[in-house]
């Protein structure tokens, strides 16, 4: 090798001060790590955002809403949320639109936007199966002697035209005339009452049991981590509808039943993480120092297991919804008149062979809200996990 | 086996986790009978408004005019001779009947379910893991992400619909050629065949990255012996493990999906019950349901000792 | 005879958090029946650089540079399938930690079999009478029935000497032993280490030996180098090493050894600092930042791997990557 050429003043010793502070690293505080982390994570921040949407629309939507979850309206009922307007041209050029509901034959006027005006009145003519209106002066005919229902206007087939969104019923209305997006909104109230309360009582439940089972240790945490073991045995689905049946089905008992499933992985996960921690040295400081367990468990053991128990919590949560959803999809959750997303499914089945979008809005609405908690029930495990962190 | 081999297995173990079992069932059967004791209107209430010969058959099963603990320890003893006692709404018919007669069909569609799960969520999440962060990797999490989310209602309900209203290729409801079974048991082993591929691909990540797998590559060893001896095997541990509550989730999930399509089986008549409010057969399909469960989680740990050496020294310890 | 030499080895991990350049530009060589010590603080690149001539890197790792040529054919060029014949079989490697290198589902016996059936033309029956052998040469009591036990049945020292079993299964020419005794308990270290010694002598295989303590190294090793910051920092004949150190990491090194008068015990690494972030190394040499004598020249220019020919103050096959080894650079006194 030729060695290379160096200038002479290269041989001067370095000055050391802007070399040492290479060496650092600055420490992040863990949160601002944690969130940044789950900002990067793309799906997990869909989630967030689309749950916080939600609840505002639950807390607010209703409120802003000319409509209510309960009044019924037969004349209006099985409304679409598309519209395919007719349009009759009187004598004077003036021009009126109308829609056909293909569920009651009825004709509903509407203006050039989509805004509904109001049912028309027509003649009925029961016998031949028609119904003949004066719109404009002009004779429209509905007949539904042979289906598809035909429309004339003054003896000639009219057709619909183009496509326009129901600007009155953004969502359409159900089959007793209810506004499907105010029950929708009620529907998410519900979803998340529940799951909100259930998770909390269920956190509850599970730091407790876990907390003095992990933190008692010897025979008390034996004997109650062996009725943990039974209680996890039992299928919660089972466990759920035996209290809908004995409590009776409604809105309290779908919370308390939902209420104290749950808390049996938050208890395992607490007292896991407590039994760990016990042997750590900050804890035996503390009780040298003479911190009682409350305190100790407070302040010294759950802020280490939070991250977990987050964790946990945000997994619960589309759990909850989920089997909130499925009582009341059997019949076994909230009572009529309050909709919930699985009595708003149910009761789309059994109209799907004619109004297959009123099946489209609940199962949206649910499945939507499944994927952002899990998204960021996901996102949120894999920001917390400390192996990443180096 | 041998005797030695025999004698090896951990039999304390497996006795404590037997009796674990027995109690939770006891536990089960007792709060199914105190609560449908306590509710108003129940199957063992004397003063009640019930077609006589159902009464007859009750008191005659239980003795409704004994005192409280005497029906208990009649309706276990009923249950230790398998018999579940009469239907508490159709007079002449047993909860045993009703069993029997939807066992059949639930069983053929969960048996169907379980073997989706199976053969198509473990080769899904083995070929993600081995394929990670290309497309079959994206694709398979897609879809599970999707089979995860989407409750099985809605997968039924939006797939009766499409494929069966719209499209006209499955018939809507019944069982009467092989069609039938499609959408049933797609949309009952869609949640877990999901859930099964995403276990199985995040273990088998882990376990790709573990030590002994280098070592397995530093002998030298070929990639499908690496992979399949030393990856596969620990990796399925986790899987196996969740296997019989997939088993006994698949029953629960069965009560919906058998109502969506309309199917002859228990959880129809399930769901039924509890629309009819006959309590003994609520009752009774739940002992039958906890009782199965438990059956499959022993099944599932035995299956568990003989896949991981260290639990066998664990438990036998 | 020069059974591996490796030269200019670059490898690096792309991580979420950046490229980390853990090799960057490595130059060894192996003779046969030759003993290598690499030495040098915990994440100076000596795991990577043996890793990466059987390409075995974890997911992340490329070699982005670089020979491996072992017995003249490069190995970084060559086919997994045509590497899988030669690993396990040629060229052994045992690891740190015994405890997660085994395989907790499988008999420890059925994985010292599988590499002889991998790589030898003999029966199943044979592969397990050899393994016995193996268990035996390796001084594990009882070897007949242990070779039917499971990993957690075994304590750490005996796993560890499976391991070697497993690697000494088709007399390797060459053995990578990376830390083998790190995580044991001190009073079994020394005896692995003996057993290494020992069957390495009697097999006359070569032998890359990667530890942290100089003491091991003065015992066992015939040439050193050292290594820090994904550089080898010097080389040199183990005598002249310890007699003569020439880098000023080398001499840090030295000087946390315990006095052998005093008899105390200390651990290494009790020079000032940490070593340097390999996802951001600092531009020139990567021990600037530690070094009691760094220059202007230092931070500015990666120093080259001087040799004895071209500056005094080198001995006869040592080299040493320092500025201070030029010859016109000004005298330190060690
Ligand atoms: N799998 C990996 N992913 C990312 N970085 C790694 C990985 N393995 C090693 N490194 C980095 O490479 C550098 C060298 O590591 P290594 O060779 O293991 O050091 P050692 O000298 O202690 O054996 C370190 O900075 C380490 O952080
Ligand atoms: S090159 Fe400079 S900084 Fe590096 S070891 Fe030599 S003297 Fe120290
Ligand atoms: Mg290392």
């Amino acid at each position: 090798m030729s060695v290379p050429p160096v200038p002479q003043c290269g041989f001067a010793p370095l000055p050391r001060t802007d070399t040492a502070e290479r060496i650092a690293t600055p420490t992040v505080p863990y949160w601002t790590d944690v969130w940044r982390r789950l900002r990067a994570n793309r799906p997990a921040l869909a989630g967030l955002v689309f749950i916080v949407v939600l609840i505002f629309t639950a807390i607010f939507g209703p409120m802003l809403s000319p409509f209510s979850y309960y009044e019924q309206n037969l004349r209006l009922s099985n409304i679409p949320p598309i519209l395919r307007p007719y349009t009759v041209t009187g004598e004077d050029g003036s021009q009126e639109r109308f829609f056909l509901n293909s569920g009651n034959f009825a004709l509903y006027g509407i203006t050039e936007d989509g805004r509904m005006t109001d049912i028309l009145r027509g003649k009925a003519d029961m016998l031949n199966r028609r119904t003949t209106y004066d719109i404009a002066g002009r004779d429209v005919v509905v007949d539904y002697k042979s289906l598809p229902v035909s429309v004339s206007i003054d003896d000639s087939i009219a057709l619909p035209g183009g496509r326009v969104w129901n600007r009155t019923y953004l969502f359409g209305t159900d089959q007793l005339g209810r506004d499907v997006l105010v029950r929708q909104m009620y529907g998410a109230r519900i979803s998340l009452l529940v799951a909100f309360v259930a998770t909390l009582v269920n956190f509850f439940i599970g730091v407790a049991w876990g907390g003095v089972a992990g933190y008692a240790g010897g025979a008390v945490d034996t004997a109650m981590m062996r009725i943990v073991e039974v209680i996890a045995t039992i299928p919660l689905t089972l466990y759920v509808i035996l209290i809908m049946v004995f409590l009776d089905s409604g809105l309290t008992s779908i919370v308390i039943a939902i209420g104290t499933v749950f808390w049996v992985d938050m208890a395992r996960i607490v007292r896991g993480q407590i039994l760990t921690l016990k042997q750590s040295d900050y804890v035996a400081a503390a009780r040298t120092m003479g911190a009682g367990p409350v305190r100790i468990i407070t302040r010294h053991l759950l802020p280490n297991t939070i991250g977990p128990i987050l964790v946990t919590l945000t997994m619960l949560i589309p759990s909850a919804i989920f089997i909130e959803s499925f009582m009341s999809f059997i019949g076994l959750g909230v009572t009529p008149p309050l909709a919930s997303w699985g009595t708003l499914t149910s009761n789309a089945v059994e109209t799907m062979r004619s109004y297959p979008h009123q099946l489209f809005f609940p199962a949206a609405a649910l499945s939507l809200t499944m994927f952002a908690f899990n998204f960021l029930g996901d996102g949120l495990r894999d920001a917390l996990d400390p192996r990443l962190r180096k | 086996m041998t005797g030695a081999a025999i004698r090896a297995l951990p039999w304390g173990w497996f006795l404590r986790r037997l009796a674990l079992m027995a109690v939770t069932l006891w536990v089960i059967i007792t709060l199914t009978f105190f609560m449908m004791h306590a509710v108003p209107g129940g199957p063992f209430v004397s003063e009640r408004m019930m077609a006589p010969e159902i009464a007859a058959a009750l008191d005659a099963k239980w003795g409704l005019s004994d005192p409280l603990w005497q029906q208990y320890l009649n309706y276990l003893r009923g249950i230790l001779r398998f018999d579940l006692g009469p239907s508490f709404k159709y007079p002449g018919v047993s909860v045993n009947e009703m069993i029997a007669d939807g066992l059949a069909v639930t069983a053929r569609t969960g048996l169907l379910a379980v073997l989706c799960v199976v053969a198509v969520g473990v080769p899904l999440g083995i070929a993600a893991a081995l394929n990670r962060g290309r497309w079959p990797d994206t694709g398979v999490m897609m879809l599970a992400t999707i089979g995860v989310a989407v409750p099985s209602y809605v997968i039924a309900t939006v797939m009766l619909y499409v494929f069966a209203l719209r499209l006209g290729w499955v018939p809507t409801f019944g069982l009467d050629d092989w069609r039938g079974y499609i959408l049933p048991v797609i949309a009952l082993a869609g949640f877990w065949v999901s859930f099964v591929a995403r276990l199985t691909r995040s273990s088998l990540l882990e376990t790709l990255d573990q030590d002994y797998m280098t070592t397995a590559r530093a002998k030298g060893l070929r990639r499908r012996q690496i992979l399949i001896r030393h990856g596969l095997r620990n990796s399925l541990i986790p899987v196996v493990t969740v296997l019989g509550p997939v088993v006994a989730n698949l029953l629960t999930g069965s009560f919906v999906i058998e109502q969506i399509f309309a199917l002859p089986g228990i959880g129809r008549h399930f769901v039924l019950s509890i629309t009819n409010r006959d309590y003994t057969a609520i009752m009774g399909i739940t002992i039958f349901y906890a009782a199965f469960l438990i059956l499959m989680i022993l099944i599932v740990d035995i299956l568990y000792l003989w896949l991981d050496p260290r639990i066998r020294a664990g438990a036998k310890a | 005879m020069t059974l591996l030499s490796v030269q200019g080895l670059q490898s690096e991990f792309r991580t979420a958090r950046g490229v980390v350049k853990a090799v960057r530009g490595v130059d060894l060589t192996v003779a046969a029946g030759e003993v290598l010590g690499i030495v040098g603080e915990s994440g100076s690149g000596k795991s990577v650089t043996c890793m990466s001539i059987l390409k075995l890197l974890k997911r992340q790792g490329h070699i982005t540079a670089g020979k491996a040529l072992f017995q003249g054919r490069d190995l970084l060029t060559l086919s997994e399938a045509q590497l899988s014949d030669i690993r396990g079989d040629e060229i052994a490697v045992i690891f740190q930690d015994p405890m997660s290198s085994l395989n907790p589902t499988l008999t420890v016996g059925a994985q010292v079999i599988e590499v002889i059936l991998r790589h030898r033309k003999v029966s199943r029956a044979q592969a397990r009478a050899r393994a016995v052998e193996l268990f035996d040469l390796v001084r594990i009591p009882a070897a007949e029935s242990r070779v039917d036990a499971y990993p957690h049945e075994f304590s750490g020292g005996m796993r560890q000497r499976a391991m070697i079993a497993m690697a000494l299964a088709c007399d390797p020419k060459l053995l990578i032993a990376d830390e083998p005794t790190t995580a044991l308990d001190v009073t079994i270290q020394r005896q692995i280490l003996t057993l290494l010694k020992d069957i390495q002598a009697r097999m006359g295989m070569a032998m890359i030996l990667i530890t942290h303590d100089l003491g091991v190294i003065a015992e066992t090793c015939d040439r050193v180098c050292v290594m820090y910051g994904g550089l080898v920092m010097e080389e040199a004949p183990v005598k002249a090493l310890f007699a003569r150190p020439s880098h000023p990491y080398t001499r840090g090194l030295l000087a946390a050894v315990p006095d052998l008068r005093d008899g105390m015990r200390q651990r290494l690494s009790p020079i000032p600092g940490s070593p340097p972030d390999m996802a951001d190394p600092p531009p020139g040499c990567p021990f600037a930042p530690r070094c009691p004598a760094a220059m202007v020249h230092c931070v500015a220019e990666r120093p080259p791997l001087f040799i004895a020919t071209d500056t005094p103050r080198l001995g006869g096959g040592q080299s040493a990557r320092c500025w201070l080894m030029h010859p016109d650079a000004p005298e330190v006194s060690p």
